[in-house]
């Protein structure tokens, strides 16, 4: 999955560089780590000089957010709102509940590992990572991006039966439609 | 004119809602006829959790159950746990229990200020309280070491004493924010396209508000001045001068925004108070090895008033190391169920995000 | 305990035991009052607390699991709000087809306990309204707030789990090697297998 630099072309690299510049946040706070973005991205840390901010819905939106744990409803939904964005799109895996189950690895309710059900492209570990480290994450993803190697929707397209197989496993009453691309 | 009424789900994924939460809404034209809570998106089973772990590790826990004001959680646990086990606490962790206690209220509500001007569309308003919120944040990092989850006050007293000159630095910021406050009237309550949307909207009835369960901000903004820090006293609550905020207003979205208006600074004036009054000694009542620690047979039934109303918890234990039941009950179980869904009918949908966060809708204390 | 300081606990004690025969009444500490009472006398008991004593404001249902005696604790905390005291009232029921009277016409915030009871420990409420799916959806396992339901093998079940590192160490172990002390035997059952 990895690309090296020389198998971008020229049109690709200055795409890449453009869209390293804008990351529209997908406004949804699916967990307790919500409560580290409006600090983020109000006043002293101002992510927006860094061209993270805040989009409504899904179809403008370009990072997906998944602040820490995920109780099994919230899944479906998150699942239903990352299809819905459009590509490319990223995955930030948000406090230790996404990497391993954190604090909830023995709830009945919550997933533990993340990147089994939708591609992750980074992680900010912590319990609650600080608005620094939310930074930080953003600005590995921009490196990842700019060298074409943020390319967990493309993961996610050739992977999709092994995915949906595991979502499956846990959202029993499957009611969406099935995007195939 | 059409008939038949549409339904509309609000959320979980929208930016107007308080958290992760649905509101099914039935509406007729851009009215509400009939509005349905759906939660459990963040349901972690924090209940079933704590009767796998044994009582300190299950403190560390109990903090995350509400994720604006934790402190709350901390504190009504602890007490819960002491007032089971028959444990004293010393008095200066009492009155630093009560610094944090009003910290984390003042932060609370600045968040406050923000979701509720946001929804009405007036964005200054949120990067400033945000903004500055982030200097009490200063103060719980470097008292507990995290920004949000503090995990500082445990059973027996708190985690660590205060360290040198941080009085100074309460009361630095407390001057900082009371000159603070005077801008935030200006730019918020002195806004008339805030007075106009607050005034009138999201009326409970006073008569009613009682045995509907109303708590907090809420039943205060309906002239009720009840409040646990006067009603049923905690911690230092009773040597402590301050008010609580009578007004008589309308008990819509305006009144409870005066009250939470007033209660910052009647926050501010308490943790002064406190700074001024704290006495020197012990800080800790230490509990034994935490592996062995069991806690005799019993229950407790315990309150805390946070920033959005009652917290309660009742907690029962069987006598062996682990928690037989630790029930939690915040104050959004029942604003943001019952309450929510009788308020938002015949308002409009522009106003449904309003109303909520002047309840203070906060999910993950309905579900847990 | 001082009789002068609990002077309107006393007199509720009272109250309660002259009103109702089959019922033990404690004062527990200021501002608390406890009373066990049968389950099918809880209705009129909670109606008489609202109506006669003042009690109108319903603070809290919380549900016990005594799994060894095989029943249901349920513990309903009124306020006064005036006197300012809580009155918690205990009610049990049988564990297996467990039932317990719907209180939603006394007080309607009692719905959403009562909705979350059944959900979570299985407690029917006859004529109870709304949806089945409260917290949960499409729970197929027994209800989860039960002493009997191991979440533990549950999530084993149902989600992945990432191995551990392989060079992981028992920090208890670790400890113990470092001091040169023996690990206690109290403290044994917790290291790592």
């Amino acid at each position: 999955m990895i690309n090296d630099k020389n198998s971008q072309g020229i049109v690709d690299i200055i795409a890449e560089y453009a869209r390293k510049q804008s990351l529209f946040i997908m406004a949804y706070g699916t967990g307790c780590g919500a409560i580290e973005i409006p600090p983020t991205l109000t006043s002293r840390y101002d992510a927006e000089r860094l061209g993270i901010r805040g989009a409504a819905t899904p179809r403008q939106a370009d990072v997906l957010l998944i602040t820490g744990y995920l109780a099994t409803k919230s899944l479906k939904r998150v699942i239903r709102v990352y299809e819905q964005m459009q590509a490319p799109k990223y995955v930030i895996g948000f406090g230790s509940c996404t990497i391993n189950g954190g604090m909830y690895w023995d709830s009945y309710n919550t997933i533990n590992l993340l990147d089994k059900y939708i591609p992750v492209d980074v992680y900010i570990n912590g319990c609650m990572p600080r608005p620094e480290a939310v930074i930080a994450g953003f600005e590995k993803l921009k490196e990842l991006i700019q060298s074409g190697n943020a390319l967990g929707w493309k993961k996610y397209e050739d992977n999709l039966e092994e995915y949906r197989e595991n979502q499956k496993k846990v959202i029993v009453n499957w009611q969406m439609p099935d995007y195939n691309w | 004119m059409r008939e038949e009424t549409t339904t509309l789900y609000l959320g979980p994924q929208h930016p107007g809602i308080t958290g992760n939460m649905m509101v099914k809404l039935q509406v007729r034209g851009d009215t509400v006829e009939k509005a349905e809570t759906h939660i459990g998106y963040l349901h972690r089973g924090f209940e079933k959790l704590m009767e796998r772990r044994n009582w300190l590790q299950s403190f560390t826990i109990v903090c995350r159950i509400c994720v604006p004001e934790p402190d709350p959680n901390e504190e009504n646990y602890a007490r819960g746990v002491e007032e089971i086990e028959g444990r004293e606490v010393p008095e200066r962790a009492k009155y630093i229990r009560v610094m944090v206690l009003e910290l984390a209220r003042l932060a609370s509500y600045m968040l406050w200020y923000g979701g509720q001007a946001g929804s009405a569309g007036l964005y200054t308003m949120g990067q400033w309280s945000v903004g500055d919120r982030n200097y009490i944040l200063d103060l719980f990092e470097e008292l507990t070491g995290g920004r949000v989850y503090h995990m500082y006050i445990w059973p027996g007293g708190v985690r660590r004493d205060l360290p040198e000159g941080f009085g100074d630095k309460v009361l630095k910021t407390m001057d900082y924010l009371e000159k603070r406050l005077d801008e935030y009237d200006r730019l918020l309550f002195d806004n008339s396209i805030f007075q106009k949307r607050a005034q009138g909207v999201g009326i409970i009835d006073p008569k009613k508000a009682i045995e509907w369960g109303v708590v907090g901000p809420p039943l205060r903004g309906c002239g009720i001045p009840s409040d646990v820090r006067k009603d049923d006293p905690y911690e230092v609550y009773d040597k402590l001068d301050f008010e609580v905020p009578n007004i008589d207003g309308n008990s819509d979205v305006w009144a409870r925004a005066l009250v939470r208006r007033q209660e910052m600074r009647e926050s501010i004036k308490i943790v002064r108070q406190v700074i001024e009054k704290m006495p020197s000694g012990e800080y800790y009542n230490k509990i034994p090895n935490p592996l062995k620690w069991s806690i005799p047979k019993g229950d407790a039934y315990v309150k805390t008033e946070s920033a959005r109303g009652e917290f309660a918890y009742y907690m029962v234990s069987d006598g062996s190391d682990k928690p037989r039941r630790v029930h939690v009950k915040g104050p959004a179980y029942v604003h943001g169920i019952t309450l929510l869904e009788n308020l938002l009918v015949g308002e409009n949908i522009a106003d449904v995000s309003f109303i909520m966060n002047s309840l203070g809708t906060c999910p993950p204390e309905m579900e847990r | 305990m001082e009789n002068k300081e609990l002077v309107l606990e006393n007199t509720l004690v009272q109250a309660l035991q002259e009103g109702f025969t089959r019922l033990e009444a404690t004062v527990k500490r200021k501002a608390r009052v406890e009373a066990k009472i049968d389950k099918d006398i809880l209705p009129s008991l909670l109606l008489f607390a609202k109506e006669k004593l003042g009690y109108n404001h319903l603070s809290h249902i919380g549900c016990v699991d005594w799994i060894e005696d095989g029943l249901f604790e349920i513990v309903y905390i009124l306020w006064h709000p005036t006197e300012k005291i809580n009155l918690l009232i205990k009610a049990s029921t049988e564990r297996e087809n467990a039932i317990m009277p719907n209180i939603d016409y006394i007080w309607r915030q009692a719905n959403t306990y009562e909705r979350e009871m059944r959900e979570m420990f299985g407690i029917e409420f006859p004529g109870l309204v709304g949806r089945k799916d409260f917290i949960l959806e499409d729970w197929q396992d027994i209800p989860p707030m039960r002493r009997d339901f191991d979440t533990e093998k549950y999530v084993n079940e149902h989600f992945f789990n990432r191995p551990g590192r392989e060079d992981a160490k028992d920090v208890r172990e670790q400890v113990a090697k470092r001091s040169g002390e023996d690990i206690p035997e109290f403290a044994k059952k917790y290291s790592r297998k």
